[in-house]
C-alpha cells in the first residue's frame, strides 16, 4: 500500500463531510434571516394597518373599519408567511437529514457492536480510573470521583502517589532534596533492581553548585555526598570532579554533556519508573495502556463482529478470538508459540519442541509427524531426519 | 512475525507472514498512518452528538417562529371578521406587532445558540482533522480524556466530568450540555416524579414514535401503580382509560397486567404483580431514560470507556495473564483488570510472539531467540551482555543452571 493511502483517503471523506455540514450551517443562516424577514413582512403590514385606522380622524365607521381589516387579511394572505416559513425550512431539513447519513457512512456508526454484555462491574471500573487520575497527580479529580462514585477510598495508593507527584513537583523547580531522600531511603533496593538513581540525582545536584560558581561548595559536596558512591561509580564521580575545573566555563568542559537540560526530564521519568518499579505498579497507567490496545483492537474486531452478525450468540459464547487482533509491540507481554504446522498456540499439554536442525513445532505436530514416536520424520523447513529422542522441550 | 528459516529450507509450509519492521520501536509511518485513520473511524458519536443537539435547536426555534407567526394571522382574520370598535381593533393589532416583536428578539437569540452550536460541530470537525504524526500522543490523551468525561456524564458524576472536561480545556469536545437536559429526568426519576420525563417525550415525540420507543407507555404505567400503590382505584382507572388505553393496539399483555394490580394491591405476594411495585422499577426506568436518551443522540448505548476498555482487554488476554509471574507491565496482572477480562474471550495468535524473559524486549529476526542447553529460551542481546559481564558464563535465571555462551543455539521459528 502507498504511503498513507488510506489516511488521504479518509481526509477526503473528512473534507466532504465538512463542505456538507458548512452547506447545513449556510441555510441554517438563511432559514434564519428568512424567519426574520417574515416576521418583519408581517409587523410593516400590521403596522401600516394601524396607521391608517390611526389616520382616521374621530370615528370610523365599522364598514371602514372592516374594509381595512379585511385589506390587511387578504395582504397577509398574500404575503403567506407560513408557506414562506416552510419552503425555507424544507430545504434546510433536506440537508439536515442528509448529515447524519453521511456520518452514518463515513465512519463505525455503531462502535458497540463488539460489546459484550456481560458482567462489567463499574465499581471496579470506578476504582481502575480513580488510581488512574492518582497516578497522573490529578488528585482532586481522584477525590472528585470517589466521592461522588460513592467508592471506598484507596488510601494506600494514593499517599504512594502523592509522595511521588510530591518529589516530581519538587524537580520540576530544580529542587532535587525530595528525591534524593527518597533515593538514599530505598538505596539497597534500588540497587537490587540495578538501579543507579542516586548518582543521577547527585549528579544534577553537583552540577547545580558548579553552574553557582563555588568550589568550595563542589568540592564539599563532592567530600560528603559522592565520595560514599565511590565503589559502585568510581568513573561517573571521576567526571564530575574533573568538572569542578572548568567553574566558569562550564561548556567548555569535555563532559559538557551532562549539562543538557534533558537529563533533568529523564530523571523525572527514571524515578518515576524506579518509584512504581519499588512498589510493585508498572511504569505506565494499566487505564492508559488497556485504553490504547482497545483503540488499536476495535476496529479489527467491528468487522470481526460484522462477519459474525447473524451468529449473535455464537460471538458471545466464544472462548478465544477466532482471529487476531495485531497490536504493536508495546502491547506484547507474554511469549507465545504458535506451531508453524497445526497452527496451534503452545500450552503446557503442547509445548514448543526443538528438532536437531533448530526448527520448532509443538509436541503434538511431532507426534503426529513420527507416526506416534515410532519412526523418524523429516523436518517440514528443511531436509534433516529427526526422531522424537531427539527433540526437547524449550520454555520461553 | 516470521523468522529467517535456515538455508535451503523449504518454507512452502508456512503461510508468508507479515513481516514487521525490524528493530524499531515504531511501526512504519504507512500502517501508524492506517491504524490512526482506522481509530478515526470510531469518532462517529463524537461528530454526531453536537449535531443533533443542534437540529434539535434548529427544529425548535422553527416550530416557536411557525407557532407565532400563525396565531398572529389567526389574530388578524378574527379581528377581520369580528365587529371591534376602533379602540379595541387598534389595541388589538397593537398587541400582535408586540408580539411580533416578542418573537422577533425570541429569533435573534435562538440564532446564537444555533450558531454557538454549529461552531461547536465545527470545532469537533477541525480536532479530528488537526490529528497528526506529531501531535498524536497529546492528541492520544485528549481522547482518553474526553472518553473519561462522557463516562462520568453517562454515569452521572457531573462534578468529576465537569471538573476534568474543565481541567483539560476540553469543554468543546465534550457534551456536557447535552447530558444537562439528561440530568433533570434522571433527578426527578430518581425522586420518583415522571413530570419531567413526560415532558422529555413530548418534546421528542416525533423521534421516540419513529423509533417504536415504549418509554412514554413505562411511564404511564409506573404513573398508574403509584395511583394503585396508595389505593386511589378511582383515579387509577380514570387514569388508564385516559393513557394507558391508547397503548392498547400494541402493548395488550402489559397493560393487561398492570390493570390486574387493582385486584392484587400493593402488598400482593403474587410474584408476577409484586414485583411491580418495588422501586427497582424506577431504577429501570432511569435505564430506560438513559437508553432512549443516547439512541436519540446517535450515541452508543454503553459509555464509550466500556466498550474501549473491553477491545482492549480481549486483544490483550492470554492464559499467561492470569499466572501469578505475570509482568506487573500487563494490566492484566491485576485483580481489577483481570476481573473486568474474566468473561472476556482470549486473544488469538496466528504467529509466534516471543518475549525475552530478561529484557522483555521482543525476539524477532534483529534479536533472535536463543536457546540454552537446558531448552530455556532467551533473546541473543540479553545472553550476550551476560557472556560479556561474566566471561562467557550464562546462568539461567530461572532454573540456576550453568553453561558456557558457547553451547547456546539460535532457534529458528517461524
Amino acid at each position: 500500500m502507498e504511503l498513507g493511502t488510506v489516511k488521504d483517503a479518509f481526509d477526503q471523506q473528512l473534507s466532504t463531510v465538512r463542505d456538507t455540514f458548512e452547506r447545513v450551517a449556510k441555510r441554517q443562516k438563511l432559514s434564519s434571516s428568512k424567519s426574520q424577514e417574515v416576521i418583519d413582512q408581517v409587523s410593516h403590514e400590521i403596522e401600516q394597518t394601524l396607521a391608517n385606522i390611526k389616520s382616521v380622524q374621530g370615528l370610523m365607521s365599522p364598514v371602514d373599519q372592516k374594509s381595512i381589516l379585511t385589506e390587511l387579511k387578504h395582504k397577509l394572505n398574500a404575503i403567506s408567511p407560513l408557506n414562506q416559513l416552510e419552503g425555507s425550512q424544507k430545504e434546510l431539513n433536506i440537508d439536515l437529514s442528509k448529515y447524519p447519513k453521511l456520518l452514518e457512512k463515513s465512519f463505525n456508526s455503531d462502535i458497540s457492536k463488539t460489546y459484550r454484555n456481560v458482567d462489567f462491574d463499574f465499581h471496579i471500573v470506578n476504582q481502575i480510573i480513580a488510581s488512574h487520575f492518582y497516578r497522573q497527580g490529578q488528585f482532586d479529580l481522584g477525590d472528585c470521583l470517589i466521592n461522588e462514585a460513592g467508592e471506598p477510598e484507596a488510601t494506600a495508593l494514593r499517599s504512594q502517589f502523592l509522595e511521588l507527584h510530591q518529589i516530581l513537583d519538587a524537580i520540576k523547580v530544580k529542587n532535587l532534596e525530595p528525591a534524593l531522600k527518597w533515593a538514599s531511603t530505598n538505596r539497597e533496593k534500588l540497587q537490587l533492581n540495578g538501579s543507579n538513581l542516586e548518582i543521577k540525582i547527585h549528579r544534577l545536584q553537583f552540577l547545580e553548585i558548579l553552574k553557582g560558581g563555588n568550589r568550595a561548595a563542589a568540592l564539599n559536596y563532592a567530600r560528603t555526598f559522592l565520595s560514599p558512591l565511590a565503589s559502585l561509580h568510581m568513573r561517573e564521580i571521576q567526571k564530575l570532579v574533573v568538572c569542578i575545573c572548568w567553574i566558569g566555563k562550564l561548556e567548555s568542559n569535555p563532559h559538557s554533556e551532562l549539562l543538557d537540560p534533558t537529563h533533568w526530564e529523564k530523571l523525572s521519568d527514571e524515578l518515576t519508573r524506579d518509584f512504581c518499579n519499588l512498589l510493585g505498579h508498572s511504569c505506565g497507567s494499566p487505564l492508559t495502556l488497556a485504553m490504547a490496545a482497545g483503540i488499536e483492537g476495535l476496529p479489527t474486531l467491528l468487522k470481526l463482529a460484522n462477519v459474525m452478525a447473524a451468529k449473535r450468540q455464537e460471538w458471545l459464547a466464544m472462548k478465544q478470538l477466532p482471529v487476531p487482533v495485531e497490536l504493536g509491540r508495546e502491547y506484547q507481554f507474554h511469549s507465545i508459540f504458535v506451531c508453524p504446522v497445526s497452527r496451534e498456540q503452545g500450552s503446557e499439554d503442547n509445548p514448543p519442541m526443538l528438532m536437531p536442525c533448530l526448527h520448532v513445532l509443538c509436541k503434538q505436530s511431532i507426534t503426529k509427524m513420527s507416526k506416534g514416536y515410532s519412526r523418524t520424520f523429516k523436518c517440514p523447513y528443511c531436509p534433516v531426519e529427526a526422531s522424537v529422542a531427539q527433540c526437547r522441550q524449550l520454555y520461553f | 512475525m516470521e523468522m529467517d528459516s535456515i538455508p535451503n529450507g523449504n518454507s512452502a509450509v508456512s503461510t508468508p507472514a507479515v513481516t514487521t519492521p525490524t528493530n524499531s520501536t515504531h511501526t512504519t509511518p504507512s500502517s501508524k498512518l492506517t491504524q490512526l485513520t482506522e481509530s478515526l473511524k470510531l469518532e462517529h458519536q463524537f461528530l454526531r452528538v453536537p449535531f443533533e443537539h443542534y437540529k434539535k435547536t434548529i427544529r425548535a426555534n422553527h416550530r416557536t417562529v411557525e407557532k407565532e407567526v400563525s396565531s398572529v394571522i389567526s389574530g388578524v382574520n378574527d379581528a377581520a371578521d369580528s365587529d371591534m370598535s376602533k379602540d379595541d381593533a387598534f389595541q388589538h393589532l397593537t398587541s400582535l406587532v408586540s408580539r411580533l416583536q416578542g418573537l422577533k428578539r425570541k429569533l435573534e437569540e435562538g440564532s446564537r445558540t444555533e450558531n454557538l452550536q454549529a461552531q461547536r460541530c465545527r470545532a469537533r470537525l477541525d480536532h479530528l482533522e488537526s490529528v497528526d504524526a506529531e501531535n498524536l500522543s497529546e492528541w492520544s490523551n485528549t481522547r482518553l480524556k474526553r472518553i473519561l468525561v462522557d463516562y462520568m456524564l453517562r454515569m452521572s458524576y457531573y462534578d468529576t466530568g465537569m471538573k476534568l472536561a474543565e481541567s483539560s480545556n476540553i469543554l468543546d469536545l465534550v457534551d456536557i450540555d447535552v447530558f444537562q437536559e439528561a440530568r433533570k429526568v434522571i433527578d426527578a426519576l430518581q425522586n420518583r416524579e415522571v413530570a419531567p420525563a413526560l415532558a422529555w417525550c413530548a418534546e421528542n415525540k416525533s423521534r421516540l414514535k419513529k423509533s417504536k420507543s415504549k418509554f412514554e407507555f413505562q411511564l404511564r404505567l409506573q404513573e398508574f401503580i403509584e395511583l394503585v400503590r396508595v389505593e386511589n382505584n378511582i383515579r387509577a382507572i380514570a387514569y388508564a382509560r385516559k393513557y394507558l388505553a391508547p397503548w392498547g393496539a400494541t402493548h395488550m399483555k402489559e397493560l393487561q397486567r398492570v390493570m390486574a394490580t387493582l385486584a392484587f394491591k400493593s402488598h400482593t405476594e403474587c410474584a408476577t404483580y409484586k414485583v411491580l411495585f418495588e422501586p427497582k422499577q424506577w431504577d429501570y426506568l432511569v435505564d430506560q431514560f438513559k437508553q432512549e436518551f443516547c439512541r436519540l443522540y446517535g450515541m452508543t448505548l454503553e459509555p464509550l470507556l466500556n466498550i474501549y476498555l473491553q477491545a482492549g482487554l480481549c486483544a490483550l488476554k492470554t492464559p499467561y495473564c492470569y499466572e501469578d509471574d505475570c509482568t506487573k507491565e500487563d494490566p492484566l496482572s491485576q485483580e481489577s483488570f483481570r476481573k473486568l477480562a474474566l468473561p472476556l474471550p482470549y486473544s488469538k495468535q496466528h504467529h509466534s510472539k516471543l518475549v525475552c524473559y530478561i529484557t522483555k524486549e521482543l525476539m524477532d529476526t534483529e534479536n533472535p531467540p536463543q536457546v540454552l542447553p537446558n531448552g530455556y529460551v532467551y533473546s541473543t542481546k540479553a545472553l550476550e551482555e551476560m557472556a560479556k559481564k561474566n566471561n562467557g558464563t550464562i546462568t539461567c535465571p530461572r532454573t540456576g543452571f550453568v553453561c558456557n555462551y558457547s553451547e547456546v543455539v539460535k532457534a529458528y521459528i517461524s
